[in-house]
């Protein structure tokens, strides 16, 4: 019965991640393909984020460290060094192991509050760093500028100045990394990260090194947050200092917590929802932040679950109902 | 720039009246995590409302006290409010839960008084015989900084009586120790954390009110701040006031010194303090000892 279940669930899974890319092959087609690339940018940093969040059961209140240092490496090294777009994702990648590394040395072992404080404060070290003493590198408060003209030369020419060539780039990448993660997380490490969320001592208990398994999972947060973060600066053509700032880290956590932090496609359900209301009704609104509170409380008064999370619990409920009535009758 | 003995002086007198409103934030910010376990995110919030409270209650009444007092009084009754109806239906689930809240908290409330009293900045005016500063053989003290410290003191003196001579202190000492076994001889704990989060917010709108007369009260003026809170705590150990109190002392310095000798790094060397202390002691200065 619970092999069963298991593969079943494997293959509802599958058909998630397929749907899921099948719906970011259109979805320039329907909505803006700016927008449409933010959500898949912003997806695959939500998505690396929940790694942590979702499935490890550890927040990082600074998780814009990763994105802002992927962006800015990707960026100087482009900019500065002259390295190939492939190049300098691959230097986004390192630097957020490196600063993954790093945090996790000083910081996993610890409480989730102290590794939440401890990891905004890093966060808020770096947004300091690029803002002012690094201003020579970073342009400080203007961010990266003066970037040359961005084109891919490897496997073929692209240029990556028109969107719908961007965007199937970002898409190939984006892509690659959600199978990835999704294949990280049904492998027996993922399923560990899981036992640890659920019910540490005893996953101890059970002889499995917990410390190294949290901080290998904050190595692959980072990972992919950086390497979203890189992506970002492709995408744009410049190096925000907004993608440092505390509020990104505060998002990325909404944004999760709005499609469901405990399900697989949950946080880029989140982003898109997020973005796509932000996209529609922002110029209405002065007080967007205000919403944006507000919406945080409500989610995590009433529905702590999240958009899909609420709805996979209300399906599960009516199936094991239907269940019940079949198994009577 | 001549570095003489006045000038040192001078700039650990400054990083003293700077420490000592991180102690007061410092201090709400560890009575609140000891009783409640939770991690206020919108500390630097509440001592924003504090600042407002105080600019608001001096131009109605003119007098700098009363500003004090209300700004007491009215982010506790807030604090008061919030814990109640926000924080309270998150008991028993997971701890992370409030932490996140705050911070929701903490954006909408920076947003609405940014629409009530827009982003420019607030002065709250001195009393006359806080202004001006005394001069002793070469150094330059302003008066409200040397204000600020002595406040600080009777705060914690007044904190220190509280907590080890009167009944509540005791028994809140007691719910921050063992929850369970002061509810089970008859106490209304959930009163007793309701409170707690109210004392501590509370110390967070003094130090926002004492700080108003500095800086202008802002409604950004309280996201830096929650950070830099978060790392004094960190660094004097989380749930220690002795801690928070050291950890402030030690903040105050390093922003003065460091400002005055390079000033692109002060807002970065608060970090690298944390990360050093925290390599060489990882529980942070005082651990666990000294708790509340």
């Amino acid at each position: 019965m619970a092999e069963k279940e298991k593969t079943s669930n494997t293959r509802s899974g599958n058909r998630i991640v397929w749907i899921t890319l099948l719906f970011f092959l259109v979805i320039p087609h329907i909505i803006s393909i700016p927008l449409a690339t933010e959500i898949m940018i912003y997806g695959l940093f939500a998505m690396g984020f929940n790694l942590l969040l979702g499935y490890t059961g550890i927040l990082s209140f600074g998780h814009a460290a990763y994105f802002g240092i992927g962006c800015y490496g990707c960026g100087i090294a482009v900019r500065d060094f002259g390295f190939s777009i492939w190049e300098g994702l691959l230097v986004s990648i390192i630097l957020g192991i490196l600063l993954a590394s790093i945090i996790g040395a000083i910081s996993i072992k610890k409480k989730g509050v102290y590794f939440a404080m401890i990891s905004m404060a890093v966060a808020q070290m770096l947004y300091f760093l690029a803002l002012s003493p690094l201003k020579k590198w970073t342009g400080g408060e203007d961010g990266l500028k003066f970037i040359p003209k961005l084109s891919l030369q490897f496997p073929f020419q692209v240029d990556l100045q028109s969107p719908f060539p961007l965007y199937y780039f970002v898409y190939f990448v984006v892509g690659l990394s959600i199978l990835a993660i999704w294949r990280i997380l049904n492998s027996p490490f993922g399923r560990l990260l899981q036992a640890i969320r659920e019910n540490e001592e005893r996953t101890i208990a059970s002889g499995y090194n917990v410390t190294m398994a949290k901080f290998v999972s904050l190595v692959f947060s980072g990972l992919f947050s950086a390497l979203a973060g890189g992506l970002f600066f492709v995408y744009l053509g410049y190096g925000p200092l907004t993608t440092l700032f505390w509020l990104t880290s505060g998002t990325i956590l909404l944004m999760t917590i709005l499609g469901g932090m405990h399900t697989f496609i949950g946080p880029v359900v989140g982003v898109a929802v997020f973005l796509f209301a932000q996209n529609k009704f922002s110029w209405i609104m002065d007080r967007w932040q205000l919403v944006v509170g507000v919406l945080f409380i409500a989610l995590i008064l009433i529905f702590p679950e999240g958009i899909v999370g609420t709805i996979k619990s209300k399906y599960l409920a009516r199936r094991t109902q239907s269940q019940e009535i079949e198994e009577a009758e | 720039m001549e570095i003489n003995a006045s000038l040192l002086i001078n700039q650990m007198l400054f990083g003293l009246a700077l420490g000592a409103v991180y102690i007061l934030m410092a201090c709400g910010l560890t009575i609140i995590f000891g009783l409640l376990d939770v991690v206020n995110f919108a500390h630097g919030t509440f001592y924003m409302l504090g600042a407002f409270a105080a600019f608001v209650a001096v131009s109605l009444f003119g007098n700098f006290w009363i500003g004090l007092a209300s700004a007491i009084i009215i982010v506790g009754l807030i604090g008061w409010v919030t814990e109640t109806f926000l924080i309270k239906p998150l008991y028993g689930k997971d701890p992370l839960y409030p932490l996140m809240l705050t911070f929701g908290f903490s954006l909408a409330v920076t947003d609405l008084m940014r629409g009530i009293f827009g982003t420019v900045g607030r002065i709250v005016p001195l009393p006359q015989f806080f202004t001006g500063s005394i001069i002793w053989e070469g150094i330059f003290i302003p008066k409200y900084r040397i204000f600020i410290i002595f406040l600080t003191l009777a705060v914690l003196i007044f904190l220190w009586y509280f907590f080890k001579k009167t009944n509540l202190g005791m028994i809140i000492r007691a719910a921050t120790r063992d929850s369970l076994m002061v509810r089970t001889l008859g106490i209304d704990v959930p009163r007793i954390w309701t409170f707690g989060f109210a004392l501590g917010v509370g110390l967070a709108g003094l130090a926002g009110a004492v700080n108003s007369s500095i800086q202008s009260a802002l409604p950004d003026m309280g996201v830096e701040i929650t950070v830099e809170c978060f790392v004094v705590v960190v660094i004097g150990g989380l749930g220690s006031l002795g801690g928070a109190i050291l950890g402030g002392l030690i903040i105050g310095q390093v922003i003065s010194f460091v400002s005055l000798f390079a000033s692109d790094w002060s807002n970065v060397a608060i970090f690298i303090t944390m990360l050093l202390i925290l390599l060489v002691r990882t529980r942070g200065l005082f651990g666990e000892a000294g708790r509340l």
